[in-house]
């Protein structure tokens, strides 16, 4: 593991869902494994902070559950992108990307 | 986002909160079982592993509980929040709030008003521990004496062998309704009360608050001079003196002691006060044939009453054997005392059930129209909402809050119109309801009106927030605000739902109608009296004073004559019971010269004792022979006078004048001479026929008890006094009862009828504005969206008639197929009124003719305004303002 883990505020933490799930369903620590990957280790997601957004998240109607079989051969329920949750990934990511260009901006600036 | 998951998973979360709890821990197990996994894979050891897992899910009950938060708080949230939406959009939109409250309040609080008696008098049970198990037990008369009488009362001897000889009940009672006048120093106070056998408290297992009830030894003549009160009569009477027990009251005259307080509320039989002892003396205990004492018992536990029924049915016909003389022909009646006060009532309240129900239903369909002509003008929002990523679900469940929030502001208001209403009701009722003081808006009431009142919202919600959230956005933008006209399952809806208004209240107004015309049929029925101008009161001389017949027609014959010099009475008779008034004894009679028959077999006839003027006071016309006189008295020729269904029964095509007939309770009399013909009198009911009558004068029998009637010059209310006073003076210890006019005792006897007469009427009423407002709101609505094809009609030379017509047709078209569905329904539903009509059958065609072309009149009117806003159509601002 490489690099310094960082806490994750409220929305990045469900962009970092989203984009996670982007690819395919994924259960619980699926999503978990598949953040860390894709954040090179920076952010690794506790269940206490990923179970209450994966649940508030199917609550706004964003993830849709099933249960399926894992691996190896566990009931596991899996979370998978709704069209609703799309748009919100689409949406945050433009926010994520202003908020971040300016905010590299400001730090640049003299 | 698809519609059925999410509402599946609000449905979950809200009812199933069990499972989804469960489902999560799941979720959690597999997620630690798996991340411990992994770390096996990575090379730990198990023990390590797991240990370390649970490190890193850090306390599973605390993550549980921060989900549980969001689930409920997500839900809490979200529905908060559409109902801050909603209530700012019904304020914005007053009228129509006010229009759909309203609706749904007039709906709801007739539901709420109606269930509220259901619930008292059908659902509630008895208030007496375990009431399921008291049942009244009932002699059935033999039919071809008393034709169409199933209950009737028993005499001493065979209740005393149905105890002895039945297993099936637990204890079984004596008990007996009666008149008490307690003496005290004003005018006495006339009280209903009961005489009761001993086990009469402990078969309803209700025991005094003070004091005790009545021993085993009550029932010993000499032992029964005991009495227990009533809560009601110990508050009233005796300012709830705590020291009651052991006074002494004078009850008719003779002294009794206080032994015990009932507890409030406890009132059986129906409105008693006051409770003494049963004490049969020896010749009565043998008594077979005089049927005068009720019978309550209750059964063992785990005895059915079809059980009891059977045992009764067979003890029954032993006695029949045993005693044919008195007993052939009588069987045995268990039925479940609750059953047995409110069957009677039971049709009627379950069509004026049905009835309200049918009135919600039009108000919800209209509620529901009005919402989709609303909606069509915030469809823009919702598409806009909807572009702006609101699911589906999202907008249905914030419409549905909405329609809800209007319900709920109904059903508070309809809460104060059915706590108003009730009360109303129960004055209506005046007194054909039995326990009416114990209706009212209880809890069990309001649960029925919340409940009610979210499916009202739901039903009202549903369909146009479904038909809103479907349209296409893409559609809907681009239309803009050119209205070229609406959906066609828009359309169809709103017009399916007018149509079932129309069906609706076609139902009602049937129901209502043909409730009419049976209540102007019994109104034409001739009583065969005149009411009008006269008065009544009656009186129980107390066995003390006037045990001997001579005292009783002392106190008779002063009494008409006090009342006489009363000044604007014209005539004044004595009868032992008032026709219409309920009651009346029946004795069996041999005819001379007619081979003799059974007792248990011989003919019946309603019985009454009546003073020369009695006729000449109430109004009943003479046909043959001549009335009772003066000089008819105890060492005259025994007479008496019969009425002419009598005649016509046992002298058909005869003259029955100087024919000689023996009444069974007057045998040492010996037989009485025929001397008069008389009219007939319902006795029971308007509804039933004339019975036999015979007529005895009082002074061959002087009874102790009797009803006065005065006819009067002018107003009988205003002599009401003056007569009493008149009565009073010759004994003050004798207690005048049921004093009133004899329009009281008609209009009495007709209230069940009136109350649900008047009801259903005002139920129809309601469901006929409802639905004109209906086919009104939907021709309105259908002129506004067509107005730019209407101007283009008219701009190509279209006449304003042809326009009138083309909208009125569209408008009778509506009505004439709801009709059509209504008479339909009507013809299957009115049938189940048929016990509640009188004089016309359940499909009565002039009712339904009649009606119809009320309804179809009604149609038209509410199109014939929209029509004509079409007429005036200016087709070059029709054509601009698009």
């Amino acid at each position: 593991m490489a690099g310094k883990q960082i806490d994750l505020l409220q929305g990045t933490l469900h962009l970092l869902v989203l984009k996670a799930l982007a690819p395919g369903p994924l259960h619980g620590l699926g999503v978990s494994h598949r953040i860390a990957q894709i954040t090179k280790g920076t952010f690794k997601v506790k269940p206490g902070s990923l179970f209450p957004a994966l649940h508030r998240m199917e609550e706004a109607g964003w993830l849709q559950p099933s249960w399926g079989e894992s691996e190896n051969n566990r009931r596991a329920k899996y979370y998978r992108l709704t069209a609703a949750g799309r748009r919100q990934l689409e949406a945050e990511t433009e926010d994520w990307q202003r908020i971040s260009m300016a905010i590299t901006g400001a730090l640049k600036a003299t | 986002m698809p519609l059925i998951p999410r509402l599946t998973s609000l449905w979950r979360n809200l009812f199933h909160k069990d499972r989804v709890e469960q489902e999560f821990t799941e979720e959690i197990q597999a997620y630690l079982e798996m991340l411990t996994e992994t770390k096996i894979r990575q090379g730990l050891t198990p023990q390590e592993a797991l240990r370390r897992s649970l490190v890193e899910l850090g306390g599973v009950e605390q993550v549980k509980e921060r989900v549980r938060e969001i689930r409920m708080g997500q839900f809490i949230e979200t529905t908060w929040q559409d109902v801050r939406c909603g209530v700012r959009a019904l304020v914005k939109s007053p009228v129509f709030t006010a229009v759909t409250v309203l609706s749904l309040a007039l709906g709801i609080g007739a539901n709420t008003a109606i269930f509220s008696i259901v619930n008292a008098l059908l659902l509630r049970p008895l208030p007496y521990p375990d009431a399921a198990r008291i049942v009244d037990v009932w002699h059935t008369p033999p039919q071809q004496s008393f034709p169409g009488l199933d209950r009737f009362s028993v005499s001493p001897a065979n209740y005393l062998d149905w105890k002895a000889q039945s297993n099936s009940f637990e204890q079984m009672a004596v008990y007996q309704d009666t008149g008490l006048s307690l003496t005290t120093s004003g005018d006495p106070l006339s009280l209903t009360g009961a005489v009761v056998s001993s086990d009469f408290f402990s078969v309803l297992r209700v025991n005094a608050i003070s004091g005790r009830t009545f021993s085993a030894e009550a029932e010993r003549p000499g032992h029964d001079q005991v009495v227990v009160i009533g809560h009601g009569l110990w508050q009233r009477a005796f300012g709830a003196n705590p020291n009651i027990i052991g006074q002494t009251l004078t009850l008719n005259s003779r002294n009794f002691t206080v032994v015990g307080v009932m507890p409030s509320g406890f009132q059986f039989p129906l409105e008693a006060e006051l409770w003494v002892p049963l004490a049969w003396d020896d010749k009565e205990r043998q008594t077979r044939s005089i049927h005068d004492y009720w019978v309550v018992a209750r059964l063992k536990q785990n005895v059915s009453p079809q059980q009891a029924q059977a045992e009764m049915s067979t003890i029954s016909s032993r006695l029949e054997q045993q005693f044919p003389e008195q007993n052939k022909g009588w069987g045995a009646l268990v039925i479940p005392l609750h059953e047995d006060l409110v069957g009677d009532v039971r049709p009627a309240l379950l069509v004026l059930f049905c009835a309200v129900i049918f009135v919600l239903l039009i108000a919800c369909a209209n509620v529901a129209n009005l919402m989709l002509s609303r909606g069509f003008n915030r469809q823009k929002e919702i598409a806009l909402r909807t572009a702006l990523g609101a699911t589906r679900v999202r907008l249905v469940r914030q419409l549905l809050t909405e329609s809800v929030l209007l319900a709920v502001a109904g059903g508070l208001l309809g809460l104060l119109l059915a706590g108003w209403g009730s009360k109303m009701l129960v004055q209506l009722s005046s007194g054909s309801l039995p326990n009416a003081g114990d209706i009212g808006v209880d809890t069990l009431a309001l649960g029925f009106t919340l409940v009610v009142s979210f499916a009202a919202g739901m039903v009202v919600g549903i369909v146009p927030a479904l038909q809103f959230t479907r349209a296409n956005i893409g559609e809907t933008l681009k239309q803009g605000s050119s209205r070229t006209g609406s959906s066609p399952i828009k359309q169809r809806t709103r017009k399916a739902l007018v149509i079932s208004e129309v069906a609706l209240s076609l139902i009602l107004l049937i129901g209502a109608g043909l409730m009419i015309r049976s209540f102007w049929k019994l109104q034409n029925v001739n009583p065969g009296f005149d009411t009008g101008n006269a008065l009544t009161m009656s009186i129980v001389l107390t066995p003390i004073r006037y045990s001997e017949p001579h005292q009783r027609l002392a106190f008779v014959e002063r009494a008409i004559e006090q009342i006489r010099s009363v000044p604007g009475v014209i005539s004044v008779g004595t009868t032992t019971k008032i026709p219409l008034a309920g009651g009346g004894s029946t004795q069996p009679f041999t005819i001379e010269g007619r081979p003799a028959a059974a007792v248990a077999e011989q003919p019946m006839a309603q019985t009454r004792y009546i003073s020369p003027d009695y006729y000449r006071a109430i109004g009943i016309p003479l046909r043959q022979g001549r009335f009772f006189s003066d000089q008819d008295r105890d060492n005259s020729v025994p007479v008496v006078i019969i009425s002419e269904a009598m005649a016509r029964r046992f002298w058909p095509g005869e003259n029955p004048i100087g024919r000689r007939l023996t009444p069974s309770f007057h045998l040492e009399q010996g037989a009485r001479e025929i001397v008069g013909v008389v009219g007939d009198v319902k006795t029971s009911g308007l509804d039933a026929d004339a019975s036999a009558m015979m007529y005895l004068p009082y002074k061959q029998a002087p009874l102790p008890f009797m009803s006065f009637v005065v006819r009067t010059a002018s107003n009988p209310e205003t002599l009401i006094q003056p007569v009493s006073k008149a009565i009073y003076s010759i004994d003050k210890e004798q207690a005048l009862t049921d004093v009133g006019t004899l329009e009281q005792v008609l209009a009495r006897s007709m209230s069940g009828r009136r109350f649900n007469m008047t009801l259903l009427i005002t139920f129809a009423g309601v469901a006929l504005v409802l639905a004109a407002v209906g086919v009104y709101g939907v021709m309105n609505y259908t002129v506004m969206m067509r107005r730019r094809e209407l101007g283009i009609r008219l701009a190509l030379g279209a006449q304003k008639m042809d326009v009138l017509r083309l909208v009125l047709g569209q408008g009778l078209t509506l009505t004439l197929i709801g009709v059509g569905a209504g008479l339909l329904s009507a013809y299957a539903v009115t049938r189940l009124m048929a016990s509640l009509l009188y004089g016309v059958t359940a499909t009565d065609y002039l009712t339904f003719v009649s009606v119809s072309v009320v309804l179809i009149a009604v149609g038209l009117l509410a199109s014939y305004l929209p029509a004509r806003r079409a007429t005036k159509v200016d087709p070059m601002i029709a054509l601009r303002t698009e």
